[in-house]
This record gives C-alpha cells, structure tokens and sequence, in this order.
C-alpha cells in the first residue's frame, strides 16, 4: 500500500518535472547561441498563459488558443530579446542579468493589473479522469503534458538538424564568430532562439496551466524549478534536462508528501546550489577548457 | 591636496552633522523613522555594492541577508536575553558565516552562475525562515522587542544617533578596505579572475572576503532593521526588495559609497514617493525629461547608441503616460519600480554618483592625489649574480587535450640567470608548455622541478614560489589605472592584517607599494601614464605594463608570452632594450618569441619545440642552422627542386 502512494508520488510528479524540463530546455536554446538566459522566462510562462485564458474567454476554440497562446510567446521572447539583450550582447556586458530580470518584473506587476492576483482555472478538452496503470492514477490530462513535451522538444531538435535554418542555429552555437565570418548573422540567429525559447515557454504554459490553475505566482514557482533542472543537467545537454527535469519532479512530490508543502521548493534549490558547486557544467555538461 | 580632503571629507562631515542635527529641529515620528531607515539602508547598500560594484557580480541574496540578519538579532534576544550591541554582533556573524559557506559554492562562478545560486540562496532562506515555526513564528511573524544598550533603554531618537554612528562607522571602514590592496584585489578579480591567479593574488580568499563582507554588512543592517521595527515577517526579505535594493545601488552609482547613500534615500523615499500622486506626477516627469535631455543630446553628439537614446525615454514615457491612467499608483509599484530601473540600467548605467562625480571634479578642479616620488629601482628589484645552475627542470613533460597531443614529452633545463629562449611554429605546444608550468593546466605527465623542488599546482599556488609571466593575449586589469595594475601584484608590501586596514592604519604600506610600482612603471618607461587606465593605453604599452606587473612579484624566472607580437618595430626596440635590463638585474627569463631577430640578439639558449617534442636545443646560431628547425618552418626540399633552385 505504502509502495503504491510512493509510485503515485513519483509518477504524478515526474510528469510535472518534465513541465520544468521544458522551461529549462527554453533556457538552454539561448544560453547555446548567446551564452545568456532569461531570468524573467517564468513570466513568459505565465503571461501566454493568461493570453491563451483570456482568448478562450473571447469564444476562441480551443485548437485556435493554442497556436493564438505559442504566437504570443514568441512575440515576448522577441521583445525580452530586443529589449534587454542586444545591447548588452553587443557591448560584451552582464548587464542582461539585470535587464532580464526587471523586464520579468514589469510583465509580473502588468499581468497583476490585467488579469488579477488570483489564480484562475483553465478550462481544457482534455479529461482528467483518473486511469488505473497497476494501481497508479494516471489522467488523460497528465499524459497530454507528457506528449506536448516530447512533440515540442523533438520538433525543435529536428529544426536544429535538418533545416538550414537549423544548421545556421547550430553553427552559432559553435562558434559564434566564425559562423558571422560564414556570412551568418549572429544577432539574427539569438532572435530565433529567444523566439523559440518564447515558444516553448508558453507550451509550457498552456500544457501546465490545465493541472495548476493561472495566476502571477506560478512564474515563480515554476521558474526557480527550471533553474535547478537548466543548471543541475547542464546547460548544453538537451537529454539531461529531461532526466533531471523527470528526477526533480519526483524528489519535489516525495519532498512535500513527506516534509509538507512548504518544502517542496528546498531539494531543488538545494541541488542547484550543490550542483554550480561540484559540476558547475552541470551533470550532463561538458567541461570547457580555460584559454589565454 | 588640501583642497581635496577639504573638499571630500568635508562634505561628508557636513552631510553626518546635518543628518544627526535633524531631530533636534524637527520632532517628527515619521520624519524620525524615515531618517532611520536612510542609515539601515544606507548600510545595507553599501554591503551589496561590494559585491554589485567591485566584484561586478548580480547578487540576489542580499535581501536574504537583511532578513536572515534580522531574525537573529531577534531571536538572540527573545531567546538568549542578549543586550543589543551582542545581539547585532550575532547578526554579522550570522551574515559572515552563511555569506562564506555560500561564497564557497559561488567561488568558481561567474555572471549567470553566480545570479542564479544567490537566487537559490534566497529562496531557500525564505523556505526556511517560513517553515521553520517553531522558531521563527513562520508566516506569523515574530515581535521583537529593542533591548537595551549597556544598560539603557532607547528612545527612537537614541536609536536613530545609533543607526546613525553604524553607518559612520561602516563608512570608514569601508572607505579604507575599498581604497586598500583589498579593493584593487576585488577590482582585478572583476577583470581578469586569470591575471588575478597568475599575479598570486588570489581569486579564491577575495571573492570569498568580499562576500561574507558585503553579506555582513547586510546582517547588521537587518539586526537594526529588527530593533527598528519590532515585528519580522518571511515575506518582507523578498524578491521584490533585492530588485529596490539593486534599484538604489545602480541609480546611485556602483563603487560608491555615496551612490549608495544616495541610493539608500531613494529607496527609503520611494514608498513616500507612490503614495503621493502629485509627487509621483511631478518626478516621473522630471525623469522624462532627463531622459529625453540626455537621449537627444547623446544621439546629437553621437555618444550613445541609438537604443540607450531611445530606450529610457520610452520607459519613461510609458510611465508618465501609466501615471495618467492608472487610479492607484500602489497596485502599480513594480512595474514603476521596474520601468526606472530599465531607464537607469540602460541610460546611466554609470548611476548618479557616478555622473555627478564626473562633473564635481571638473567644476572644483580637483586633482587626484598627488604620487610619492618613485623609489630606486636596486630596492625593488635588487640586483642579484645568478650562479647559472639549473634553475627550472622539465622531466618529460605532457599535456594532452583529449587526442590532442599539445605537450608531448617535453624535456628542458633552464639555468639561472639565463634568457632562454622557446621558438617554434604556430601549435607546436610553446604556449601550452608555458601554461602548464605556470600552472593553469595540469600536466598530464612529467615533472616539473624549480630549484630541484616539484612545482605545486594551481596559477595561485606556482604565482607564489616566484614565477611570474606575461600573456600573449593581454589579461591586463583593464578598468584600473597602469599603477594600480603594477600595485596590485606587488609581492613583499602588504602585510597589515584585516582589522588594521579596516582602520585605516595600513596607508604607510600603501604609499610604498606606490613609489615600488612607480620604480617598476619606469623601468617600462610608463612612469608618466601612471594614472591612466590599463585600457586606454596603446597596444605596445600595455605589453610594457604586463611586463612591469610581472616584475612586481619579484620573479626569479620570468616568462614572456610572445612580448613582441604585433608591436611596432620601434616598439620591439624599446622591448629588446626592456628585456637587458631586467635581464643585467639578474631575473631568469623564459622568452617565447616569433621574431628571430629578437631571439638571436638576447638568449644564451634556445629550445625549438614542434608537434610538442623538443627538436632542437642550442644557442641561436646553431639552431637556425639545425636541418630539423628549417624543416619544422619551411618544410623540406627534394634533391630535384633544389638543384633548381642552386642552377
């Protein structure tokens, strides 16, 4: 009996580790071709969560929201890009740590006004009847995080390696210059990954919001957990985040059965903290050489 | 000079004397508290700034300091019975502590990294400090009473002068670390964590002193914050006050302490500041209008980048025309917090302080301090007669990179007092043998001996037994001045410990690292840009400072990195003249080096490697002769082609 409530902990937590591996997978397509990640991404998770709820609320259907949902995202990566990036990529600075960070700030106070400081259901087609695998609950609504997941995930891999497009993605990743020498624009090719990175958070968004309900506070929670996932696996290593996306899940949802829900942020944090302090490339990462 | 102290300390005894006047005038609870709140801030700022401004690192733990702080001040109190000064000794050692355990992990990071475990950092403190109950109260919160102070109670206006001698206090010892060889160390370090190792000054302890500095800082503060307000809660040290907290220290201006009083004001005021419409009107206004002052007059004189033009003026728009629409400003407090805070990062990213600064010196003609004269160069760097035994031994050495065989089997002798010379061509392993013995790769293989001792590990640790080197690709400091590039490395000067230096009783050794470093500065004919800053020299004197940095470890062997790449021929001249001198002091010096002539005129011995094995040893003439060092540079010639050639 015991055993059954410790596998239920573990599945249904798994599937919402791989919501997080997908944030932490949006933090790895920019960090690849500009060495930086938006620290106000969990806002992006939020804010084309409550566009997506607010065009179903228009009478939008529900296949329409979801493209309506990514295009948005896309348009907020861009605009973090263009805000807080360029100039600071270009001038070689850290400042983006800053930027990005009072921009999240902006969209959080900004979706507190439009949308309110509750959280909100989201309605969805999906069932969530509970289905029994071996004594295991499993909802439709859960497997459906799991599909959206791997689909986004592996049709971004796909463009990365079979379109050129893709391959122009790749090369910057490289080596940023000797990609511009090669007639390929730098800049351009950060402007796709933040938009793509905007795509993938509002997928997160959309395929979380049904489970958790929407509101301000979820791109907190969520984005401390992506961190920890982005930082313990690495962040070049698109296998590792879903792994450890799928291991932190677990731990959390073992954490707050066992300790209470308040701590259920403190695995992850923890490991994150031990993780930069061991494999500061993460578990998954390879180690880069220093050079002068 | 006597301007300036003036000038400078004279401001700030006015500013103290004005502050401290001020409830004798007025007897105002509000105005009281908010004077208060200026000097906990005040001292907080200052704590972040060390790691904001002179580590040049994101810190987002700073707010969890001010809380972690505070509730051990609290809980020494109600739980110990402390008196207040014991209790706020607690909280700095609380801030000491955690902010060195933290530093520890933190150590190796950089930008991204280092954000984000300050960020973990933060968020597991508010975990704790909300789930542990039975202590701290939880989301409850926890009242505080003040307690008294070596037998007296105090009255808000007795807590305020307190406050008010803590910042005093925090001020001058902060003033005197920052301006010591500590906050050259931390400057370094923000520039080149390389250079910072291989000049033996060490990453490590610094960033770690720096951080449980700053955090202590932060500590006290939080210890004052609690007697202030007399009742904690978990929620108040959040996310959104370390986003004030680096509003106040940006818009004031990093890497000073100024700045941070001013920025300390401002985020006392803020609050203020929302609540009163008309104010709030008059002074988003007003930054519009700065804004778009400085955004035209920047894209007219073309000083600034189009987007830092634009960018705050629209930030600053959208908050004036936001102020027209919106009912309550309150409801609205970070996305106003955040749109200032855009327009400072982004349109003065130099903060107040720092523009103001700017202008004050000009208006006043303040001059900076004036230079002792420089020391004689024998008391520097004293001249020593080499015995010419071996000094450096390398046992076949290796360095591979995976499959790459950079280093492979590379075995030389260097002997004392001698100018050794290592050519080769492009990725024959000369650059990779330097960088292992000087300790930035561990060798894969092989020995490496210095007077017959193995060299320990790590730039750091190899830095100290007296080797010292230049780069090929300069890792110069570069925001800091020619001499303090050469103070900063100077071996044998500083040994005032901490608390000396805290008082300010460390300045006699500073004053002779100054005339040491100007000595060296000559030797490199760079006496007369001492005050100008590693970056804005040329390219050829900034090869002439590295070199005058390396000198100030007082090397008994000293590597030169391709000193002469990309100089210009009167350059290489000087350079060749440079290298005899250093050379007649009695230095070792390795020189690696492209241009034979240079290496024909100056090395006793020369060692050519290629494909990482030594192919070649002897003195220039013979080496240049060596069939297997023409072949290694020019390739070989089949009997047929140079017939040809001979015919």
């Amino acid at each position: 009996m015991d055993f059954i409530i410790i596998a239920q902990m573990v599945v249904s937590g798994a599937l919402m580790g791989l919501v997080y591996a997908l944030i932490a997978y949006g933090f790895q397509l920019t960090f690849s071709t500009s060495k930086s990640i938006n620290f106000g991404q969990g806002e992006l998770v939020m804010l084309s969560a409550f566009f997506s709820l607010t065009l179903l609320d228009w009478g939008a259907p529900f296949w329409l929201m979801v493209p309506g949902g990514l295009l948005f995202g896309v348009v907020l990566g861009l605009a973090v890009e263009r805000a807080g990036l360029r100039l600071a990529l270009e001038q070689k600075s850290e400042g983006w740590i800053l930027l990005t960070i009072i921009i999240g700030l902006l969209g959080f106070s900004a979706a507190e006004n439009i949308w309110g400081r509750d959280d909100r259901p989201f309605p969805t087609p999906i069932s969530s009847d509970a289905m029994q695998f071996f004594g295991v609950s499993i909802t439709p609504l859960e497997i459906s995080v799991a599909i959206g997941v791997f689909s986004l995930m592996g049709l971004i891999e796909l463009f990365k390696r079979k379109t050129l497009l893709g391959k122009a993605f790749e090369a910057v990743s490289a080596d940023r210059d000797a990609a511009e020498l090669m007639g390929i624009s730098a800049t351009r090719t950060v402007m796709l990954s933040y938009g793509l990175s905007g795509l993938v958070a509002a997928m997160a968004g959309i395929l979380v919001s049904p489970i958790t309900t929407v509101g301000p506070t979820m791109a907190s929670a969520l984005i401390l957990k992506a961190f920890s996932v982005a930082v313990v696996a690495g962040l070049d290593s698109g296998f590792g985040v879903v792994v450890v996306g799928i291991f932190l899940g677990a731990l959390e949802s073992l954490t707050s059965f066992y300790l209470g829900s308040g701590w259920r942020e403190a695995p992850g944090l923890i490991l994150l903290i031990l993780a930069l302090a061991v494999r500061p490339n993460g578990v998954f990462g390879k180690a880069t050489i220093r050079k002068v | 000079m006597l301007k300036r102290l003036l000038l400078i300390r004279g401001a700030e005894i006015v500013v103290l004397v004005l502050l401290a006047a001020i409830p004798l005038m007025v007897s105002n609870s509000y105005v009281l508290g908010l004077l208060t709140l200026l000097a906990i801030y005040g001292i907080l700022l200052i704590g972040l700034d060390v790691t904001v401004g002179y580590l040049g690192q994101v810190n987002l733990a700073h707010a969890a300091f001010l809380g972690l702080g505070a509730y051990a001040a609290g809980l020494s109190v109600s739980l110990l019975g402390f008196g207040m000064l014991s209790a706020l000794a607690v909280s700095m050692l609380v801030g000491l502590i955690l902010g060195g355990l933290l530093a520890f992990p933190a150590l190796r990071l950089e930008g991204p990294q280092f954000a984000l475990a300050t960020l973990s950092f933060s968020a597991l403190s508010t975990t704790v400090l909300n789930e542990w109950e039975g202590l701290t109260g939880g989301a409850q919160g926890l009242h505080v009473s003040r307690p008294i102070f070596w037998g007296h109670s105090v009255n808000a206006q007795g807590f305020y002068w307190l406050c008010l001698i803590f910042l005093a206090l925090v001020w001058l010892a902060m003033r005197n670390l920052l301006s010591s060889q500590w906050g050259r160390a931390f400057e370094a370090l923000r520039d080149s964590p390389i250079a910072t190792d291989a000049m033996g000054v060490g990453t490590y302890r610094h960033k770690v002193a720096g951080f449980a500095m700053g955090s202590a800082l932060g500590s006290l503060a939080g210890g004052l914050y609690a007697f202030n307000f007399q009742y904690l809660q978990p929620q108040s040290f959040v996310y959104e006050l370390m986003v004030i907290l680096l509003l106040g220290v940006v818009l004031g201006g990093r890497k000073s302490l100024w700045g941070a009083f001013f920025g300390a004001s401002l985020v006392a005021l803020l609050p203020n500041l929302l609540s009163n419409r008309l104010l709030f009107e008059v002074i988003s206004a007003l930054g519009l209008l700065a804004a778009l002052l400085a955004g035209v007059r920047g894209l007219m004189k073309k000083t600034t980048q189009p987007f830092q033009a634009i960018a705050p003026i629209l930030a600053m728009g959208l908050l004036v025309v936001g102020s027209m629409f919106v009912k309550n400003t309150e409801d609205w407090r970070k996305a106003i917090f955040a749109l200032m805070l855009f327009s400072v990062v982004v349109g003065l990213p130099e903060g107040l302080m720092g523009f103001a600064a700017r202008f004050l010196t000009q208006l006043f003609r303040i001059d900076p301090p004036s230079l002792p004269p420089a020391a004689i160069l024998d008391t520097v760097l004293p001249a020593k007669s080499p015995d010419g035994g071996p000094l450096l031994e390398l046992h076949d050495l290796k360095r591979y990179f995976g499959g790459v065989k950079a280093v492979d089997g590379v075995s030389i002798t260097v002997h004392s007092g001698h100018i050794h010379g290592l050519i080769g061509p492009n990725g024959s392993g000369k650059s990779t043998a330097v960088n292992v013995i000087s300790g930035l790769y561990a060798p894969s293989a092989g020995e490496m001996l210095l007077h017959g001792k193995a060299l320990p590990s790590g730039m750091f640790n190899v830095a100290r037994t007296g080797i010292s080197r230049t780069f090929q690709n300069l890792q110069l400091f570069s925001e800091l001045s020619a001499l303090d590039n050469v103070m900063v490395a100077m071996k044998g000067v500083y040994c005032a410990p901490l608390p000396l230096v805290l008082m300010g009783l460390a300045r006699g050794e500073e004053k002779r690292a100054q005339s040491d470093a100007l000595a060296l500065l000559e030797l490199v004919r760079l006496k007369h840009h001492a005050r100008i800053s590693a970056k804005d020299l040329t390219y050829g004197d900034q090869r002439f400072l590295e070199i005058a940095r390396a000198l100030a470890r007082k090397p008994e062997l000293l590597i030169l990195d391709e000193p002469a790449a990309g100089l210009a021929l009167p350059d290489v001249h000087k350079l060749v003249e440079m290298i005899w001198r250093i050379h007649e002091r009695g230095v070792t010096i390795i020189l690696i080096e492209h241009h034979m002539d240079v290496v024909s005129e100056l090395c006793d011995v020369v060692t050519v490697l290629d494909g990482g094995r030594v192919i070649a040893e002897g003195s220039a003439e013979e080496v240049k002769r060596d069939p297997r060092v023409i072949k290694a540079y020019l390739g070989t010639v089949d009997e047929a082609t140079s017939a040809k050639i001979t015919n």
